[in-house]
């Protein structure tokens, strides 16, 4: 118990929440963007939010930093109600989706902006900057202007100053996606690193399921200002909640079919594809010949020139086309 | 070289000689030796030097100076948190009255603004002097500052400013340390305007200035009536010089910011 709490203090009903947002709305005019949406977030957790461009990510991360004011429901971080503290006061850092650069100051200076506001001595800030600078790999380019750099190299710049003050809570939004996949996987690691040895609460908007999967402790998939399904990446992968969760996670082969209740094999279900039964080892609360679907992950799938010897779950097919 | 045809060249040597001809000639006959405007007597810069001579011009470049500076100065000032406040605060009461009201004078004649303030001037018994001048000047080179603040703040990122406040800074340091360094280009520009505005203006000024207040537009303008000099000529060329100035600064730092946010 104690060690499932401290990796999965979601799950243990003492542990309180870092965030705790509480029934947000967020109205634009007419526009609903965020309805209605609670979680809570643990200290030291990894938290990605996924999603559809355009569902309410930009949105829910900037309320926490506060530059939207919620239209109803509240937010508290660290058991403090957020509403009448203004940005500059909130122990919180973000890392913006465009970057947000400061256009008249050199790498360095951004890097070091944050620090000069908690007016740390000279050296102090230098060494920090430094420290930054190699860990995104950009101490080369020190002494260059934003408008001098590619926006992968922006992003670093960006992803560095929002880490310069080592905030306890860290938002970013996309932090990586103009990086390429060996940059992105090292500053995952980096990331990941940074969090257990600092104890950072991560949150951070992502579009690279993958990314997710590997640096999270928990998912949130939001959809249209909502959140569909907070789990951690594997109940995610296995138990999707929906077919629109389960399509957005990871590649899968998604089928339509009857229900038919459950035996000692599994949930039955009707593929409508293969008009034969399939047995899944997931649950389903449905009434018997609902249509519902189902989902299988290619690597759960085996192919083979030989009939298997059990009956549960094979069928016969012709390979009609193969791509890597 | 078929780029540009025969005619699209003829019309651009038209227009320019149209535009720079009379300029040119009046800097060229600045020069001339001879007393006689439109007779070539040689080259010679005597006439720059009577200029030193000349009393009533002296003090008219003087006030016309002072005005341009202090006027162009307090414009830029009124004018940037007219711009700002135009372009960050969004859509508050008054809005569209507000915004009319700064682009007034740029579309009134000038005769007629000229007129109404003189007007004000004489319903509150000022007495017209440097100082009217100067509070006429600032009333619509204000309007022009303001114009170039918020076409500059319409290219400026929030999220900057965002970014600053996120990383502990206060608001008002915020507009110190980014939003001022940013459009500083802009506000200079605004001040080149101004007082390039200030320095060539003659029917407002004629309305609100008062004895001892005489501008060099104005001063100008009643030698001329009495026949052109070729003093005159040397001290519009001065003004054309110091205007030339002001404009290629203005759009040099234009460019320089361009740069900069691209
Ligand atoms: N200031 C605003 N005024 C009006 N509508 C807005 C505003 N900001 C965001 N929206 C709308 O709210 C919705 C959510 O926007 P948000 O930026 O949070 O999306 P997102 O999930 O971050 O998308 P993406 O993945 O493309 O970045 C969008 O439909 C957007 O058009
Ligand atoms: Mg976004």
């Amino acid at each position: 118990m104690t060690d499932s709490s401290s990796t999965h203090p979601w799950q243990d009903p003492d542990q309180k929440p870092y965030i705790r947002i509480e029934n947000v709305t967020k109205k634009f005019g007419d526009f609903t963007a965020i309805d209605n949406l609670s979680l809570d977030i643990y200290k030291s957790e990894f938290f990605s939010l996924l999603g559809p461009s355009g569902c309410g990510k930009t949105t829910l991360l900037r309320m926490l930093a506060g530059f939207e004011n919620v239209t109803d429901g509240r937010i508290l971080v660290d058991g403090e109600d957020m509403s009448d503290i203004p940005p500059h006061l909130r122990p919180i850092n973000m890392m913006f989706q465009s970057y947000a650069l400061f256009p008249h100051m050199t790498v360095e200076k951004n890097i070091a902006f944050g620090l000069k506001q908690d007016k740390l001595p000279d050296d102090v800030i230098n060494q920090r900057v430094e420290e930054m600078l190699e860990l995104v790999e950009l101490t080369k380019f020190a002494k260059r202007k934003p408008n001098q750099l590619s926006g992968g190299q922006s992003q670093r710049v960006a992803l560095a100053r929002s880490l310069a003050k080592s905030p306890k809570l860290l938002l970013l939004d996309e932090p990586l996606g103009a990086l390429d996949k060996r940059l992105r996987e090292q500053t995952q690691f980096e990331l990941m690193d940074i969090q257990e040895k600092l104890e950072v609460t991560f949150v951070i908007v992502t579009h690279d399921q993958e990314e997710a999967m590997t640096v999270s402790s928990r998912i949130g998939v939001m959809e249209s200002g909502n959140l569909i399904q907070v789990a951690t990446p594997t109940e995610i992968y296995e138990a999707p909640v929906n077919k629109d969760v389960a399509d957005f996670i990871g590649d899968v082969n998604l089928l339509k079919g009857i229900y038919k209740g459950k035996d000692k094999e599994g949930t039955q279900l009707l593929s409508e594809d293969s008009n034969s039964i399939v047995y899944a080892t997931q649950e389903v609360e449905a009434e018997l010949e609902d249509t519902i679907w189902f989902a299988i992950r290619p690597e759960k799938l085996e192919i083979s020139k030989r009939k298997p010897s059990n009956d549960i779950n094979v069928l016969q097919g012709v390979i009609e086309d193969a791509e890597f | 070289m078929k780029k540009y045809g025969n005619f699209n060249i003829f019309a651009l040597i038209v227009g320019f000689s149209f535009l720079y001809i009379p300029i040119i000639l009046l800097i060229l006959f600045s020069f001339n030796e001879s007393r006689l405007v439109t007779v070539w007597g040689g080259f010679s810069t005597k006439w720059y030097g009577e200029l030193m001579n000349n009393q009533g011009i002296k003090d008219a470049a003087w006030v016309t100076f002072k005005v341009a500076f202090v006027s162009s100065t307090v414009a830029t000032f009124l004018g940037t948190i007219a711009g700002l406040v135009m372009s960050r605060f969004g859509k508050f009461g008054g809005r569209t009255l507000f915004s009319g009201m700064i682009y007034a004078p740029m579309v009134m004649p000038e005769v007629i603004l000229g007129l109404s303030i003189l007007l004000t001037f004489i319903t509150l018994s000022i007495d017209r002097g440097v100082l009217t001048v100067t509070l006429a000047h600032i009333t619509f080179s204000m309007c022009y500052v303001s114009v170039i603040i918020q076409s500059r703040m319409s290219s400026y990122d929030e999220s900057i400013n965002e970014a600053a406040l996120d990383l502990g800074c206060t608001p008002l340091r915020t507009f110190l340390l980014i939003t001022f360094p940013i459009i500083l280009p802009a506000i200079i520009s605004g001040w080149l305007l101004s007082f390039t505005m200030s320095l060539d203006d003659l029917v407002i000024a004629s309305f609100t200035s008062g004895p001892g207040s005489t501008t060099l537009p104005m001063k100008i303008y009643s030698m001329v009536r009495l026949g052109v000099t070729p003093e005159i000529n040397a001290v519009s060329t001065i003004l054309v010089g110091l205007v030339a100035l002001g404009v290629v600064t203005a759009s040099i730092i234009g460019k320089r910011q361009k740069q900069q946010t691209i």
